[in-house]
């Protein structure tokens, strides 16, 4: 037995001065004292069938034997580890590149900030089909065939006149208003699509944000309260906003709003074409026609619409100054 | 519009500056388009205030209009011009100048009066100043009426020299094929489907609503004339005007809805004017008007402004407002008034129209802003909506950029599928895409021209199909996520690997697994449960969001509690070009044991044969006899796929 604890004290002596790495002292102490097959392990298992006085010599022995060894180990490692840190081919002083991390749109960022905003006053989001019918694009929006409002939006026709693709989140709005019983309180990012002559700021294709509420007793101050929170929320608390008339064929009254430009202050420079003003929204109390269209007694219920174009908003806030290069590739993450 | 400030003063007196006039007709709905400009003619000098005109108000495009409207909002007085109250005189009936409308669905009033021995000459200097200040230049004192009066009361008119027209006739018909005028500055107009013309023997003299023709023009030489005021079908002219592109001040006011009624007062007005400023003689001529356009009543209650508005504004006020903006009040009890609606308020179509009115006269500022009380509805948000959200998020933790692109491109060849536009701009944007990779694959072209490699970008939108069934046609909206990956080795191999990636992350994220890869013609299908949820292509995927919805589960990413999972390596020989991932997936279905299995290793070489590589499956189960389960693969390897282990 003696010897038999002397040759594993130099084996595993003789082994730990050879082992340079932490995975190697980790298989050495698995070795010798791993619960189930530990060599050291093993022999304190077996004390029991030793006789009395062997058990008296050889147990001590064999604690001492794994104290001491346990402890070796564990000193070892440490140092490796200490030493690996120390490694002076570790170099902490300079930058690494970053990593790829992915980037979300502008104008998902933009969408987002807003469903948050209204997502707060109890809003849902919605969305609609980009491939409309006249019937939810125009009719139902109190918009008649030839109507001279239709001129303010040029269609783009799959199958004139019925079949389109939609020109505003209006839609969106008559599809709501249709498929859903009062009260309602709903915001909808859409996409939308003119045929207009593309220029840096008029695209074929681009982004309303707009939002619908009805419900008993929806006046017009609740309105005027929604887009000042709204702008404050967009803008910051100090921003300024005037309301004033403004025609939109699916609202009567209708209502547009314009914040001071915060480029001039006011004073008028190019951003905001010399009018000191910029127009951020249109909005009104839905018109009575539009309500019954869309199945609802517009003597029980009143309710506001609002809408905005996106991207002028999102170009600003990116620095981007055309539209074609946000949707058409032209902006790269870097 | 334009409105010299020189002249509204005519209608409204004011002490205040052009800046505060301004602004009053911005909060009133004619907003501020461009900064104030001096208009300076010799002595004459005027503000210019450029106010942006939306389609409604057919009479915001006179002066007096604005005015009446800044009247109200100011509390001022309307004042208005002189017409001539004399009655002309009688015609002998060989003096009658014949009028015959033979397209009565386009034309509703057609007022015409005679004068005689007028003399044509140069305007007087606050004639033309205005209309130059306004910004149309100076002809003669009689052509210069007619666009004087067209810009004070928004009424068209138009003078012909009489003793030039072929037959003492104006004949209005629908235009005929071929046919042309050529107009005052010496251009030939012809004619388009749907134009009327007014004509002399058959022959066209003006372009109805359009333009009128040098042929009997009024000039010096003239002391005969017909004036005349037409009113038509506002559709007709606008349809008319963009076949022929033309815009002028004609169109832009006969393409709105102008009423029948104020033909009558634009020529007593005019007839007022030349009287002054030419002379001769006054004589009646034929007011072609068969069926006289009703005048609307409505009412307005103060329940409704209420309920609107949420005020209660003083009842004084509301009749106040109503007066100024030329309501006649017909009756009022206590619910409110009842009311006619001025004739040229042809845009008044409901009551809310009026409570508007109200609104915007006592100026939107001065509404209290209250806030909404009532609780929340029901969440109707879609789920889809919130998933396409969620899989950005996804995404995104991949190291992907989102774009978005647009959907609008270029026909594609023969592909009957394709939603052409019937009325594009432009050839290169004539119809929808059919597949998002065809217009996100390009964005990666941009990150190769910034040096940017090693850059993988997705989109979560739509492409469009369209069916044809009976000839009629169903349009598909199809929603995927699409990723597309490139990187500088531009070796398929590796750019495929990381597109599977891609996939196998995405889909580990949402708790999908188990699904398959396999490969059909020309793409390979992505299954899962045998129900088609993308395609795999070597550099891109495309999964539909609404089949990832449906399938997405929970997905067990935090564990508590040890997994005692065990792994066994097998080491096969295929064929080369065997692909892999039929083989993977039988074996992961033999036994729900059998946890997952990872292909660790394909090699070639020395130990293999040739035509054939080694590969090494990791399986990871759960089983206490993996001797067995080794077995069982082995045997269904063996028979299926005629495949030993090595």
């Amino acid at each position: 037995m003696d010897k038999e604890i002397q040759q594993i004290r130099d084996d595993l002596a003789n082994k730990l001065e050879n082992a340079f790495s932490v995975d190697k002292i980790d298989q050495l102490y698995l070795q010798y004292f791993s619960k189930k097959h530990g060599i050291i392990t093993q022999l304190i298992k077996d004390l029991p069938k030793l006789a009395t006085d062997q058990k008296k010599i050889y147990g001590p022995a064999l604690n001492t034997l794994q104290d001491e060894f346990k402890q070796k180990l564990d000193e070892k490692k440490k140092k490796l580890i200490q030493n690996s840190i120390e490694d002076p081919s570790i170099d902490l002083t300079y930058a690494e590149k970053p990593l790829n991390s992915g980037m979300l749109h502008p104008t998902t960022q933009v969408i987002r900030e807003m469903n948050t905003f209204f997502r707060y006053y109890g809003f849902s989001i919605a969305e609609g089909p980009e491939i409309e019918t006249a019937e939810y694009n125009f009719r139902k929006l109190n918009l008649p065939e030839d109507h001279p409002a239709t001129d303010l939006q040029d269609t783009l026709f799959i199958k004139e006149p019925d079949i389109l693709l939609t020109t505003h989140a209006s839609s969106v709005e008559a599809r709501v208003l249709t498929d859903y019983d009062p009260p309602i309180r709903v915001a909808f990012p859409g996409k939308v699509f003119r045929n207009e002559t593309v220029n840096t700021t008029n695209g074929s294709f681009f982004h309303h944000y707009q939002g619908v509420v009805v419900d008993k007793g929806t006046t017009i101050q609740n309105l005027k309260a929604t887009l000042t929170d709204f702008h404050k929320f967009l803008f910051g608390d100090d921003v300024v906003i005037r309301f004033r008339y403004k025609y939109y064929p699916e609202v009567s009254p209708g209502m547009g709003t314009d914040m001071i430009c915060q480029f001039c202050g006011g004073n008028g420079c190019n951003v905001c074409k010399q009018r000191g003003w910029i127009e951020v929204l249109g909005s009104g109390m839905i018109h009575y026609n539009t309500l019954k269209m869309c199945g609802i007694d517009p003597e029980e219920y009143t309710g506001f619409a609002f809408g905005m174009g996106l991207d002028r908003l999102v170009m600003q806030k990116f620095n981007i100054p055309d539209i074609r290069k946000l949707y058409g590739g032209g902006i790269v993450y870097a | 519009m334009k409105v010299p400030y020189e002249w509204l003063k005519e209608y409204v007196k004011t002490d205040r500056s052009p800046d505060e006039v301004a602004e009053s007709f911005t909060y009133l709905g004619l907003l501020l388009d461009k900064p104030i400009e001096k208009y300076i003619s010799g002595s004459y000098e005027t503000d210019i205030l450029d106010l942006e005109h939306r389609m409604d108000r057919s009479d915001w495009l006179s002066i007096l209009g604005c005015a009446r409207d800044l009247a109200a909002f100011d509390s001022n007085k309307l004042l208005y011009p002189e017409l001539q109250t004399e009655k002309p005189i009688k015609p002998a009936k060989n003096q009658i100048v014949d009028i015959q409308v033979l397209c009565p669905d386009i034309v509703n009033r057609f007022t015409t009066v005679v004068f005689r021995n007028v003399k044509v000459k140069d305007s007087p200097d606050w004639l033309k100043n205005r209309l130059e200040a306004y910004g149309i230049p100076s002809i003669n004192n009689i052509v210069d009426i007619t666009n004087y009066v067209m810009v004070e009361l928004g009424q068209p008119m138009h003078a012909q020299d009489l003793t030039k027209m072929e037959a003492q006739e104006i004949v209005i018909r629908k235009a005929k094929a071929g046919e042309s005028v050529t107009t005052l500055l010496g251009e030939t107009v012809e004619v388009v489907p749907d134009a009327f013309v007014l004509t002399q023997n058959d022959k066209p003299t003006v372009i109805g609503g359009i333009v009128g023709g040098i042929k009997t023009g009024v000039d010096k030489s003239t002391t005969n004339i017909i004036l005349d005021a037409g009113n038509y079908n506002q559709n007709t002219v606008r349809k008319v005007s963009r076949l022929l592109k033309i815009q002028n001040e004609t169109v832009i006011r006969y393409d709105k809805f102008l009423h029948p009624n104020l033909t009558e007062i634009a020529i007593k007005r005019a007839a007022r004017l030349i009287l002054d400023l030419a002379g001769g003689d006054y004589y009646e001529n034929i007011d072609w008007y068969p069926e006289k356009h009703a005048e609307k009543e409505m009412k307005i209650r103060y329940e409704r402004v209420k309920k609107v508005s949420g005020m209660d504004i003083d009842t004084k006020r509301v009749e106040d407002i109503l007066n100024k903006l030329g309501y006649e009040i017909i009756l009022a009890d206590e619910e409110g008034f009842y009311v006619k609606v001025p004739y040229f308020r042809t845009d008044v179509e409901v009551e809310d129209d009026i409570v508007s009115d109200v609104l915007r006269i006592g100026n939107y500022q001065n509404i209290p802003i209250t806030s909404i009380s009532e609780t929340p509805p029901k969440e109707i948000t879609p789920p889809i909506y919130k998933f396409e959200d969620e899989l950005k998020d996804i995404c995104v933790k991949l190291g992907l950029h989102e774009h978005i692109t647009e959907p609008l491109v270029k026909r594609g060849e023969s592909n009957p599928n394709q939603i052409m536009l019937e009325n594009a701009l432009s050839s290169e944007q004539n119809a929808l895409r059919t597949t998002l990779y065809e217009t996100l694959a390009p964005v990666l072209n941009i990150y190769t021209k910034h040096k940017i490699s090693d850059i993988g970008v997705f989109e979560i939108g739509k492409f469009y199909t369209k069916e044809t069934h009976n000839k009629s046609e169903k349009y598909n909206e199809i929603r995927v996520l699409e990723v597309v990956y490139k990187n500088s080795t531009n070796d398929p191999k590796i750019i495929s690997q990381r597109v599977k990636t891609y996939l196998s992350t995405i889909l580990y994220e949402l708790g999908i697994s188990g699904f398959v890869q396999s490969k059909s013609n020309e793409n390979t299908e992505i299954l899962f449960n045998k129900d088609l949820i993308g395609y795999l292509k070597y550099d891109s995927l495309t999964l539909f969001t609404e089949k990832l919805l449906k399938y997405k589960r929970q997905n067990d990413r935090v564990l508590s509690d040890f997994r005692n999972y065990k792994t066994e390596d097998l080491s096969l020989s295929i064929k080369k070009h065997r692909p892999i991932g039929p083989i993977i997936d039988k074996i992961t279905n033999m036994d729900t044991d059998i946890l997952g299995i990872e292909l660790a290793e394909t090699y070639i070489g020395d130990n293999v044969e040739k035509g054939e590589k080694g590969i090494l499956l990791r399986v990871t189960h759960n089983s206490q006899k993996f001797d067995k389960l080794r077995d069982k693969i082995k045997t269904v390897l063996q028979e299926e796929f005629d495949i030993e282990f090595r």
